[in-house]
C-alpha cells in the first residue's frame, strides 16, 4: 500500500537517489560529526598527538644511538598505534558516548545507512589522527634522520589498517550497555594490542602462544604492513598483508550492516 | 474505505523475562490523515509505544504494520516517511540553528535548494532568523525545542509524531506549534501527538488514545469520550485560602473530587444529584468557598474519569 500522501516533491525538490543520495548524507553525516569537534579541534589533535610525540622524543634518553632500524620500528609502531587507537579505542568510545546522549535517536529516525554513520565517524577521526601521523613522520626526519618511503601504498596501508580494527571499535559501540563498561573495555584491548601483539615489539619478542594468538590481530598485519611500506615502499611482503587487510576490512562491512542495529532495539 | 497508516495489534513490551510489562496488549489503528493524540501520565508507556512505532523499539508480542509492512521488517522504510521527534537531547546541539534544520532536510533526501529555503522558511516563521548561525547549545530550552520541532516538519513527510512538542514554549510558541500542526494535517499529514497537556491538545487532535499503566485504556473521537462522563456535571470551586481540605470534607459525598492546586477544586456530580448538591452549598453558607460554577467536561476530565474508572475495576479484582 502507498500513502497518498507521500513525498511532497514540490518541497523536495527532486528527491536525491543513488550515489547522490549516498554522497550528501556521508557528507552531512560528516559535517555533523564535525561540528562536535570544530570548537575544540586544536585540543583534540595536541591530546591526540601527545602519546606518540612523547614516546618518540624519549626514545632520546631510553636509547642510547638507536639504530635506523629500531626507530623506523617504533616510529612506524607509533603511527600505526595511532590509526588503531582511533579505529578500535577512538571509534569504540565516541559511538558508545552518542548512543547514551540520546543521539541514536535522531540518526535512527532518518533514512540513512549505518556504514555511511560510521565512515562520517571515521573521517572525523582521521581528521583528528592525520596531523599526528604527519608530526611524527616528520619528526623521525629531521631528528632522527630516517628516510621514509613515501608511495602510494602508504594511504592505502593506513585507510585497509584503519578499515581492518574498525569493526572491533563500531561493535563495542553499538553494543555498550553503558558508556563506562564501553571504556574499560576499550582500555583493555588497547593493552592488548600494545604489549601483546606485535604492534610496537617485533613479533618474534613475543612468547610463542602469543606469537601464534598475534596472528588472528589484524593489527599484526597492520603494523607489518605500515612498516614495509614505510622502510621499503610497495612490496609483495605488503600487498600480502594488505589483502589480509581486505579481508579483515571486508568481513567488518558485513558485520556492521548484519549484527550491528540502531533501530530495532531488543 | 479508509487507508490505515498504522495498525497496532496485541503490542506487548515485557522486560526481564515479563516481570515488568511496559506495555500489553495495545490495539488500534490509525487512518490516513489523522491527528491522534496520545495521552497518559508520566511513564504511563506513551514513549514505549512511539519507540515501537517508529521501530526502534521491538514487540515482545503484537505486531506493528506502517502502510501494511511490519514495522521491525521495514524500519528504514518507516524512518523515509515518518518525521519522529523525541524529547530526548540530540546530536544536534553543537550545530547552527540553520544547518540543523537543512542538515536533517537532506538528511531526508531533499536537494540543497529546497532544504536551504525551508530552512529559511521556518526559522522566519518561527522568528528565528537572527538566530540562524547560532549554535543550538546557546539557545533557550523553548528556542532548542522550537528547532526540534522544525527538524520534523522540514521535508514534508507523509506522517509526522511529536513527543511533548509543546513542554518549554512560552504561550504565543505553542500556539504557533498547534496552528504548524494544523496546517500540515490540512494538508493532508498524520500526525501523531504524544502529550499530557490534555487542554491544549483537545484544540488539534481528531481522536485521543487514553494510555496508563502500558495499556490502552481508551480511543475515540474526543466528542465520544466527553459523552462517556456526560453523565456527569463538573463543578469548578474557589475555596478560602488554607481552607480547602474543609470543603473537600464537606463535599466529598457528592461526587469525584479532584484538587487542582493552590484553592481550587473540581467536583464531578451526577446529573440527578446536581440539584441537591447546589441546595447542599446554598444552605451552607459557612462553607469557605469564595465562587462555583459549573461547566461542561473537558478531555482533562474524561481522562481522569478513564483512569478512575480503569483502578475501580482494578480494585474490585
Amino acid at each position: 500500500m502507498k500513502l497518498s500522501t507521500g513525498t511532497n516533491h514540490a518541497a523536495f525538490g527532486v528527491p536525491l537517489k543513488g550515489p547522490g543520495r549516498l554522497w550528501t548524507e556521508l557528507s552531512i553525516l560528516f559535517r555533523i560529526q564535525f561540528a562536535i569537534v570544530r570548537d575544540s579541534w586544536a585540543w583534540v589533535i595536541l591530546m591526540a598527538t601527545m602519546f606518540p610525540l612523547t614516546t618518540v622524543l624519549f626514545m632520546k634518553f631510553f636509547a642510547e644511538n638507536p639504530s635506523e632500524e629500531m626507530m623506523i620500528r617504533i616510529i612506524a609502531g607509533n603511527l600505526i598505534f595511532g590509526v588503531i587507537v582511533m579505529g578500535m579505542n577512538g571509534m569504540g568510545q565516541e559511538i558508545s558516548w552518542q548512543k547514551h546522549e540520546g543521539h541514536f535517536t535522531y540518526y535512527a529516525s532518518l533514512p540513512i545507512s549505518k556504514i555511511n554513520f560510521v565512515l562520517a565517524n571515521l573521517f572525523r577521526g582521521l581528521l583528528n589522527t592525520i596531523p599526528s601521523f604527519v608530526i611524527l613522520g616528520m619528526i623521525g626526519q629531521l631528528i632522527y634522520g630516517i628516510q621514509f618511503h613515501y608511495s602510494w601504498g602508504l594511504p592505502l596501508v593506513i585507510i585497509l589498517s584503519l578499515a581492518s580494527v574498525v569493526g572491533i571499535g563500531v561493535y563495542i559501540g553499538f553494543w555498550s550497555p553503558n558508556h563506562q563498561l564501553t571504556n574499560m573495555l576499550v582500555q583493555a584491548l588497547m593493552m592488548v594490542v600494545t604489549f601483546l601483539s606485535p604492534v610496537m615489539v617485533e613479533i618474534d619478542q613475543l612468547p610463542a602462544p602469543l606469537q601464534w594468538l598475534s596472528y588472528i590481530f589484524p593489527t599484526t598485519y597492520a603494523a607489518d604492513a605500515m612498516r614495509n611500506v614505510l622502510l621499503t615502499g610497495w612490496s609483495r611482503g605488503v600487498m600480502l598483508d594488505c589483502v589480509v587487510l581486505l579481508g579483515y576490512s571486508l568481513v567488518t562491512i558485513v558485520l556492521i550492516n548484519k549484527m550491528v542495529n540502531w533501530r530495532v532495539n531488543k | 474505505m479508509e487507508r490505515m497508516v498504522y495498525e497496532v495489534r496485541d503490542v506487548s513490551k515485557l522486560y526481564k523475562k515479563g516481570k515488568v510489562k511496559a506495555n500489553e496488549d495495545i490495539t488500534f489503528d490509525i487512518p490516513e490523515g489523522e491527528i491522534l493524540g496520545v495521552l497518559g501520565p508520566n511513564g504511563a508507556g506513551k514513549s514505549t509505544l512511539i519507540k515501537q512505532m517508529v521501530g526502534h523499539l521491538k514487540p515482545t508480542e503484537g505486531r506493528i504494520l506502517f502502510a501494511g509492512e511490519d514495522v521491525s521488517k521495514q524500519t528504514r522504510k518507516v524512518a523515509s516517511l515518518v518525521a519522529y521527534y523525541s524529547q530526548e537531547p540530540h546530536v544536534l546541539s553543537a550545530l547552527k540553528t540553520y544547518e540543523a534544520l537543512a542538515f536533517t532536510g537532506r538528511l531526508r533526501g531533499m536537494t540543497k535548494s529546497a532544504a536551504d529555503r525551508e530552512a529559511e522558511e521556518l526559522l522566519e516563521q518561527f522568528g528565528m532568523t537572527e538566530l540562524r548561525n547560532k549554535q543550538l547549545k546557546h539557545l533557550s530550552g523553548g528556542q532548542k525545542r522550537m528547532v526540534g520541532i522544525g527538524t520534523v516538519l522540514i521535508g514534508h513527510s507523509p506522517v509526522m509524531i511529536f513527543d511533548e512538542p509543546t513542554n518549554e514554549l512560552d504561550p504565543k510558541n505553542r500556539r504557533l506549534v498547534w496552528n504548524l500542526i494544523k496546517e500540515r494535517n490540512r494538508q493532508g499529514t498524520t500526525v501523531i501527538l504524544v502529550t499530557h497537556n490534555v487542554l491544549e491538545a483537545e484544540q488539534v487532535v481528531h481522536r485521543v488514545a487514553v494510555i496508563n499503566h502500558g495499556r490502552l485504556l481508551d480511543i475515540d473521537a474526543v466528542s465520544r469520550l466527553k459523552q462517556k462522563v456526560d453523565q456527569r456535571l463538573k463543578f469548578e470551586l474557589s475555596t478560602e485560602f488554607g481552607r480547602k481540605e474543609e470543603v473537600m470534607a464537606a463535599l466529598a459525598y457528592w461526587g469525584s473530587m479532584q484538587d487542582n492546586g493552590e484553592n481550587r477544586l473540581v467536583l464531578l456530580v451526577e446529573k440527578q444529584e446536581a440539584s441537591r448538591m447546589l441546595d447542599h452549598i446554598i444552605r451552607h453558607p459557612e462553607l469557605p468557598i469564595e465562587e462555583y460554577a459549573v461547566k461542561p467536561p473537558s478531555l482533562e476530565d474524561v481522562y481522569f474519569h478513564i483512569d478512575e474508572q480503569v483502578r475501580k475495576e482494578a480494585a474490585l479484582v
